[in-house]
């Protein structure tokens, strides 16, 4: 029996999850994965991981900073965040991050100041303007080695970001793209793709040079090649039909010209930083960080916003996927713009380039620095 | 015992038109309101053979619960099938909370905002509410949304403040050809138990396992999932200029 439909009257759903949900997602899972790559020049002491680990610490502090604030502007009712830890719900993965994500945050920010203390003394010595206020900011001392334990511990909430992230998007059944085992790994994934994206450029900005240029780019080339072998898995477990939510997340979009264009730009989004970072690692920071950035970005605003514009009981699509208009724009601008501002004042007072592997006493001299 | 609009206008001959809300709350609604001890569990048959899609039950939901112009929580999704390449046929599905019994927007709310109520309804409490959506996109049926003017979750209550007064909900109340039908489930002696027993019944999204308390009689399987047809026009919407109008 063949049945052809004709939706004659339907209703329109917005997507729920605007653009700051998107910024959030993407900025923290920056964080988190930036944070992960911070560890081995930091808390394990690898000092040859040291002009990475500078970069990848500045991507997470302020992407780490900026990400809650684009939590908490999707929330349509900000001023009463604070019941999230009042009616704490065990159920809800979103519950549990409401937790999780101020204790990254705040273990973060430790972090970064235990990195930094030696360099932040050093500063507050010198006979200048604002010494006193380094010397406030170095908390009386220039000893750090209490930052390995705190390092660790920003490390597993870090992991704990992922999990939260990963679960609280794959757990929506009525979803079914999003309803997928491998969206979790999918994020962690993209994640480190557009961490690494961002210490590339500023990696370039700041003159890191070719050497630490290259080392990156063959990291991106691996996390590239994860997230490809991670797609391909994906596909070839929904043609197969042996995991059945893979089949029904594909089902849900495969009719459709634009998802299949979408799949296309994927490939390609991969595809292309993955050669170049391979072909010139030590020349191609540029352009592979921007695209591995606007990879990781459009990872999630086609999940979030893609998602959304797939409807659960109508017929064809919303127009969620590429919704207009000022509020949603200024969404995405006003959350890289903020991002942009910390990153300005993060390398213009914070002694960056001088954190060295964290030692215990309580030297007055920074910390060797590379 | 008249839980739908035709029972109603059958009883209008019997008494006055001023003891009319009476009559159309004489049912369960007032047994219940009036019985504290025994809490019903409410339902809702909705017999499609009878569902004209003239949009009242759409329209009456609007004004008794004041839903903003840019959502519903309750519509009548029109179709037109083609079966075997015979003559159309139009079919109505009126579309609302199922008030599931096992609801998957209950667990996934953050602060406990959402609840379900002793008589079975899936409710949110507004003052609780963070407006966060996580349950917006955890409902299968697309029944949920965040209402602007409010900034909290809203849907369907099977209009809680009506029932508790011994009345109808709005869309059963108005409903001209008595498609929707609204009852204690509990009561093997309500109406609608007793559709329920004589005909058989369809739920939406079977496949998501929800228990949900909206029945269809004549639903077609088609149309029970996410209907894989052709859209009907969208006019194109921006959620950011829905808030920026509000605001």
């Amino acid at each position: 029996m063949q049945v052809q439909i004709h939706e004659l009257v339907g209703a329109t759903h917005e997507a729920a999850w605007l653009p700051w949900a998107v910024q959030y997602f993407f900025l923290i899972a920056l964080s988190v994965t930036a944070l992960l790559m911070a560890l081995p020049g930091f808390v394990l002491g690898r000092e040859a991981s040291l002009p990475r680990a500078r970069l990848a610490l500045m991507t997470a502090v302020t992407t780490g900073i900026t990400a809650p604030i684009a939590l908490l502007a999707d929330l349509h009712q900000p001023g009463r965040f604070w019941e999230f830890f009042f009616y704490t719900h065990p159920t809800s993965w979103m519950a549990w991050g409401a937790w999780i994500v101020p204790g990254y945050v705040g273990l973060l920010i430790a972090f970064a100041w235990a990195v930094h203390r030696p360099a932040l003394w050093a500063w507050g010595q010198g006979d200048w303007r604002y010494a006193p206020l380094f010397r406030l900011l170095a908390l009386g001392g220039a000893g750090n080695g209490f930052a390995r334990p705190l390092g660790a511990l920003a490390g597993l909430a870090a992991l704990g970001i992922l999990t939260y992230t990963g679960m609280e998007v794959m757990v929506v059944r009525s979803r079914p793209l999003w309803n997928t085992p491998f969206l979790p790994l999918q994020f962690a994934a993209t994640g480190f793709v557009g961490a690494l994206g961002v210490m590339l450029v500023l990696g370039r900005s700041l003159g890191t040079g070719q050497a630490v240029e290259a080392a990156m780019n063959r990291t991106l080339a691996l996390a590239l090649g994860l997230v490809g072998v991670l797609g391909v898995a994906w596909f070839a477990l929904a043609l197969s039909g042996l995991s059945p939510h893979h089949a029904k997340a594909l089902a849900s979009v495969a009719g459709f010209p634009v998802w299949q264009r979408i799949a296309l730009w994927g490939a390609v989004a991969i595809v292309l930083p993955f050669g170049i970072a391979l072909a010139a690692p030590a020349r191609s920071g540029w352009i592979t960080g921007l695209l591995a950035i606007h990879a990781a970005w459009m990872f999630r605003w086609t999940v979030f916003m893609g998602g959304q514009a797939v409807p659960k009981v109508g017929s064809g699509l919303y127009d969620a996927l590429m919704p207009t208009g000022l509020a949603g724009l200024m969404g995405v601008i006003g959350t890289f713009g903020l991002w942009l501002f910390l990153l300005i004042a993060y390398t213009t007072f914070v002694p960056w380039d001088q954190a060295g592997v964290p030692k215990s006493g309580t030297a007055s001299e920074p910390a060797r620095s590379f | 015992m008249d839980t739908n609009r035709r029972g109603f206008l059958g009883a209008v001959g019997r008494v006055t038109i001023g003891a009319a809300a009476s009559i159309a709350g004489a049912g369960e609604a007032a047994e219940a309101a009036a019985s504290p001890g025994r809490a019903p569990h409410w339902g809702m048959v909705v017999d499609l053979r009878k569902c004209i899609g003239c949009q009242a039950c759409t329209v009456a939901c609007i004004m008794e619960n004041h839903v903003p112009e840019d959502a519903f929580r309750t519509h009548v999704s029109v179709y037109e099938l083609v079966t075997d390449g015979q003559d159309p046929a139009m079919v109505m599905l009126p579309r609302l909370c199922n008030h599931c019994d096992d609801p998957p927007c209950l667990p996934v709310c953050p602060v406990e905002a959402t609840f379900k109520a002793e008589t079975g309804e899936v409710l949110v409490d507004a003052s609780k509410c963070v407006g966060c959506a996580y349950c917006v996109q955890a409902c299968p049926y697309d029944a949920r949304f965040v209402n602007h003017e409010t900034q909290v979750a809203d849907k369907c209550t099977f209009c809680i403040h009506r029932t508790r007064a011994g009345l109808l909900p709005a869309c059963v109340e108005t409903c001209v050809g008595g498609a929707r039908n609204f009852g204690d489930l509990n009561d093997p002696e309500s109406p609608v138990s007793k559709l329920l027993a004589a005909h058989p019944v369809s739920v939406l999204r079977p496949e998501m396992h929800t228990n949900p308390n909206v029945y269809y009689i004549g639903l077609d399987e088609v149309l029970d999932g996410r209907v894989t047809g052709e859209a009907a026009w969208h006019p194109p919407f921006d959620p950011g200029a829905s808030v920026a109008e509000v605001h």
